[in-house]
């Protein structure tokens, strides 16, 4: 087998040169034998005649095994030559007719040898022929319906590589596409774990300043919790609302330590949506965002409210506060690194399917609003 | 980087060289061509092409019959041979013979010089023993021999002992043979080829087909034996011991085979062979060479028809037949191709030397259709479809069809025609579930009562199941008389039948020999019993150039 080839041991049936050695050793035993039976009229042996050897007994269609690789060649010439289709038509007509004409010829031939007729009868018996029977345009037949068989297969073969390469690119694409998204969610993850530590650690030190030991002990404890099943499904783009809010709610476990009895936190989720897929760590950017620019800036304001609701094919997500109303600068109205990056994955997610939304709340707070499309792990 | 795919120049010219041997093949030249010399080895040996097989035994009897013919009457000879103008019985084999005075015992005497080709004597018991070979070998061709006593009923297994059918071997060279009935053509029957002697070597030398590596093996009583024998053919030498032997001027005989009629011919054409028997020829063939020829064309003692069987339903009915007989149509029905071989025939038996034949049969559709209504089947209505029984080899015969397809055109009658082997044919014929069967009938003699003698057959064993007394009655008595006299009780059989239409005759056939001009000494015989014994090869002069195509 030849490497450079391309022909593994397994598809040698491939290799044209392996068919043409069985073609050629086919036809030199074919030969051999043919004459080696003939071989005592060949020595004009008084018993021996014509008659009874296989060149005359066994049927002309054996020469068929001569004629396909003469039109497997011409068929490659001609898809390498790229000519135009009539060129093609005529070529394969006039191939007809002459292999019709060589059959004719043949069965003229052998009878010429049979009747012992002098070789200058072969016009004649070929004439003859046609008088007597009609001459048989059979083998035209048989090699147009063989031309037209090479052509299917060979048609279907370019439409299943094309269909092949098609599927291929389409994996490759779709491959690609996955690292890219895998890559850049693992690249705005790795963007809020420091913000949530940070501000998480700057709690656990203020507390300790304080000599709030045992609070910052609960603190420590709940943020080795969070981390750990943070770095759980650090693989995972996304999750269940239900693990999702549970995240949420350790989350606010260890926001209540540092705002003591001023945090008033609430879930109002409808359960048929728990089972809904939503992006890992979706709402924790939220949350944090809500007490940072919402509770903390107003010592009025307690309440945070989280809800989830089902509308159709849509995932209502909603954080609410009630500190105070949004300002007017840039940064707090969602370009702040939090917003950004949750703005950011699920335009990556769910392309225009998904909308992010901050506003405020009549009368009073401020809403965070994210619509999803409602998928669950087995939806398609 | 683009390349422009290259022609292949070898594949080009290949095609333009095979285009080109085709064109010289197709277009080469077809007349005028050179002939063959014939080789110093053929001096005075008459070439004689045959297309379908031929076997050195007379009991196996193959298509055509010239061919058969010729082959056995040059390895072996019968009794008698009859004279091809007056068809009177000549002796052969035989040297004399006598009728008992109520023609039921025929006493031959064999010539005493007459010998095998291995020097022995033919003898009586020669002959005995070869007829009992055919009555035992169960074949059709056994009917010969029917009107010797006890013959058929041992063929049939009803007799055992062969010693009861009528043969015996008083000595060497006396044969006496007894018949059940009187039968004045007894004697002409003897010169059938089939009834020839056989040597108490044959059978087993034909058993086990040790004539194609020894020939002389195959010892024979005719004017030539076996020389050479292969799948290619056969080639006889003239016999030393053949009593006739001063008399035979050929050196010798050589049978080619050929692929078909048309190679026979060609080989004819090419100088190949000298005669071609039961050429099928097209009118207008150009011929490729000059070589001079001649076809002889002569009227077979045979006639092709459709059997009925009047046990079968409407088939009973007299009017019925008439009715099927007279919807026919002989010229429509003979292909274009054929009217050169096949003549309309009007009655049972063809025109015979000294003997013109009837016409006892007429074409009128209208009349066809009034008996039909007549008999209760207007327009065909209420028909049974008729059910035509015609064996495999037939497939492909268009006549059977073509009567099919007339009377549903003019009568409104459909027919199925069913193609059956030997055995189920055969079956179903015993049995007499068939309406129809397309045949023929060849004689074998020249006697217009041998093709009538199947209407006074016995009903179950003939295709029609006719039986007529007094047809019976008529032929026996022409069976005890000769000359004029038995003429004119044939013809009362003949008339006979053919009223009461068991039988509608379609067609005879003409045979047709393609002879080279150097054969000479060729005869017309409607049996096809042209011995070669009798002919001579004659180098011709300068081919006439009248003579240098043939008539056809």
């Amino acid at each position: 087998m030849n490497p450079a080839n391309g022909n593994g041991g397994g598809d040698w049936w491939r290799n044209w040169r392996i068919w043409l050695m069985i073609w050629v050793a086919g036809t030199v035993g074919l030969v051999a034998f043919l004459l080696w039976d003939a071989r005592a009229w060949l020595q004009d042996s008084p018993q021996a005649t014509f008659r009874a050897t296989k060149l005359n007994l066994w049927p002309l269609e054996i020469l068929w095994w001569l004629f396909v690789p003469a039109i497997l060649l011409v068929h490659r010439s001609l898809a390498r030559a790229d000519r135009h289709w009539l060129w093609a038509v005529a070529l394969h007509g006039l191939l007809a007719l002459i292999i019709t004409a060589l059959f004719i010829v043949a069965q003229a031939f052998r009878l010429v040898l049979l009747n012992h007729l002098p070789a200058t009868f072969l016009p004649v018996v070929v004439n003859d022929l046609r008088w007597m029977r009609g001459w048989s345009y059979l083998p035209a037949l048989v090699y147009l319906a063989l031309v037209l068989a090479i052509y299917t297969v060979s048609f279907y073969r370019q439409w299943r590589d094309g269909q092949r390469l098609t599927s291929q690119l389409q994996v490759a694409n779709a491959q690609l596409e996955t690292k890219l998204v895998r890559a850049s969610l693992d690249a705005l993850k790795m963007q809020l774990h420091p913000h949530f530590l940070f501000n998480t650690l700057n709690s656990i030190t203020s507390l300790i300043r304080n000599n709030r030991t045992r609070e910052a002990e609960d603190i420590v404890a709940g943020l080795g919790e969070l981390l750990r099943r943070s770095l759980d499904h650090k693989q995972e783009a996304m999750d269940t609302l239900e693990r999702e809010l549970d995240f949420l709610r350790r989350y606010f476990e260890i926001e209540r330590i540092r705002f003591q009895d001023r945090l008033k936190v609430e879930f109002d989720i409808d359960p048929k949506c728990l089972r809904a897929q939503v992006p890992s760590l979706l709402l924790q950017p939220l949350a944090e965002n809500a007490m940072k620019h919402g509770i903390s800036k107003d010592p009025a304001a307690r309440l945070l409210r989280v809800s989830a609701q089902r509308d159709g094919t849509r995932l209502l997500l909603t954080v609410y506060n009630d500190g105070p109303a949004l300002p007017r600068d840039d940064a707090a109205l969602g370009r702040g690194i939090g917003m950004q990056n949750t703005h950011a994955r699920l335009l990556m997610l769910y392309g225009d399917e998904a909308r992010l939304r901050l506003r405020d709340n009549t009368p009073q707070g401020v809403r965070a609003e994210i619509i999803l499309p409602f998928r669950t792990s087995s939806s398609p | 980087m683009t390349t422009t795919p290259r022609d292949h120049w070898w594949m080009s010219l290949a095609l333009l060289v095979l285009g080109g041997g085709l064109a010289l093949v197709f277009f080469g030249p077809r007349e005028s061509l050179p002939e063959v010399r014939r080789a110093v080895a053929d001096e005075d040996v008459l070439r004689i092409v045959y297309t379908q097989t031929l076997r050195p035994d007379p009991h196996v009897r193959l298509l055509p019959l010239s061919t058969y013919n010729q082959f056995i009457l040059s390895l072996w000879e019968p009794l008698v041979e009859c004279d091809p103008l007056t068809g009177e019985p000549q002796p052969a084999a035989a040297a004399s013979w006598t009728w008992s005075e109520d023609h039921r015992l025929l006493t031959l005497r064999l010539r005493p010089d007459g010998r095998w080709s291995n020097g022995d004597p033919v003898t009586a018991q020669d002959f005995v023993r070869a007829w009992q070979r055919l009555l035992r070998a169960r074949v059709d061709l056994a009917f010969t021999l029917f009107p010797v006593k006890n013959a058929e009923a041992y063929h049939r297994g009803q007799r055992e002992q062969p010693e009861a059918v009528g043969l015996r071997a008083l000595d060497d060279l006396t044969l006496q043979v007894e018949l059940d009935q009187p039968r004045t053509s007894l004697l002409a029957e003897l010169s059938d080829p089939l009834l020839a002697p056989l040597h108490h070597s044959t059978e087993q030398v034909l058993a086990d087909r040790s004539f194609y590596e020894q020939p002389s093996a195959l010892v024979t009583n005719g004017p030539f034996r076996l020389r050479e024998a292969n799948a290619d053919g056969y080639r006889l030498e003239a016999s030393p011991v053949y009593h006739g032997r001063a008399g035979v001027r050929l050196a010798g005989v050589q049978f080619i085979r050929a692929a078909n009629s048309s190679m026979g011919a060609l080989l004819v054409s090419a100088g190949r062979a000298d005669l071609m028997p039961s050429v099928n020829l097209s009118a207008g063939r150009v011929w490729p060479t000059r070589r001079a020829m001649t076809v002889e064309s002569e009227l077979e003692l045979g006639v092709v028809g459709n059997y009925f069987n009047v046990t079968r339903g409407p088939l009973r009915d007299l009017r019925v037949r008439r009715a099927l007989a007279l919807a026919l149509s002989r010229e429509e029905l003979i292909e274009e191709s054929d009217r050169t071989r096949l003549v309309p025939a009007w009655s049972w038996v063809p025109d015979m030397p000294g003997r013109p034949g009837l016409a006892l049969f007429k074409e009128d559709a209208a009349e066809a259709r009034r008996l039909l209504a007549e008999a209760g089947y207007p327009a065909g209505k209420g028909f049974p479809v008729l059910r035509m029984a015609l064996p495999l080899w037939m497939e492909g015969n268009p006549y059977p069809t073509a009567c099919g397809e007339r009377w549903f055109k003019e009568l409104g009658i459909r027919t199925y025609v069913a193609y059956e082997s030997p055995a189920r044919r055969s079956e179903r014929i015993n049995a007499g579930d068939y309406d129809v069967i397309y045949g023929g009938l060849i004689a074998t003699v020249p006697d217009p009562a041998d093709l009538l003698s199947s209407f006074t057959m016995p009903a179950e064993y003939s295709e029609t199941k006719w039986r007529d007394d007094e047809t019976i009655r008529l032929m026996a008595a022409a069976n005890q008389k000769t000359g004029g006299e038995r003429l004119a009780l044939v013809e009362q059989v003949e008339r006979r039948a053919m009223a009461d239409v068991p039988v509608v005759p379609l067609m005879f056939e003409r045979r047709h020999t393609l002879r080279a001009a150097e054969v000479k000494g060729w005869y017309g015989d409607p049996l096809a019993r042209q011995s070669p014994k009798r002919l001579w090869l004659e180098a011709p002069a300068v081919a006439p150039r009248a003579e240098s195509h043939p008539r056809t």
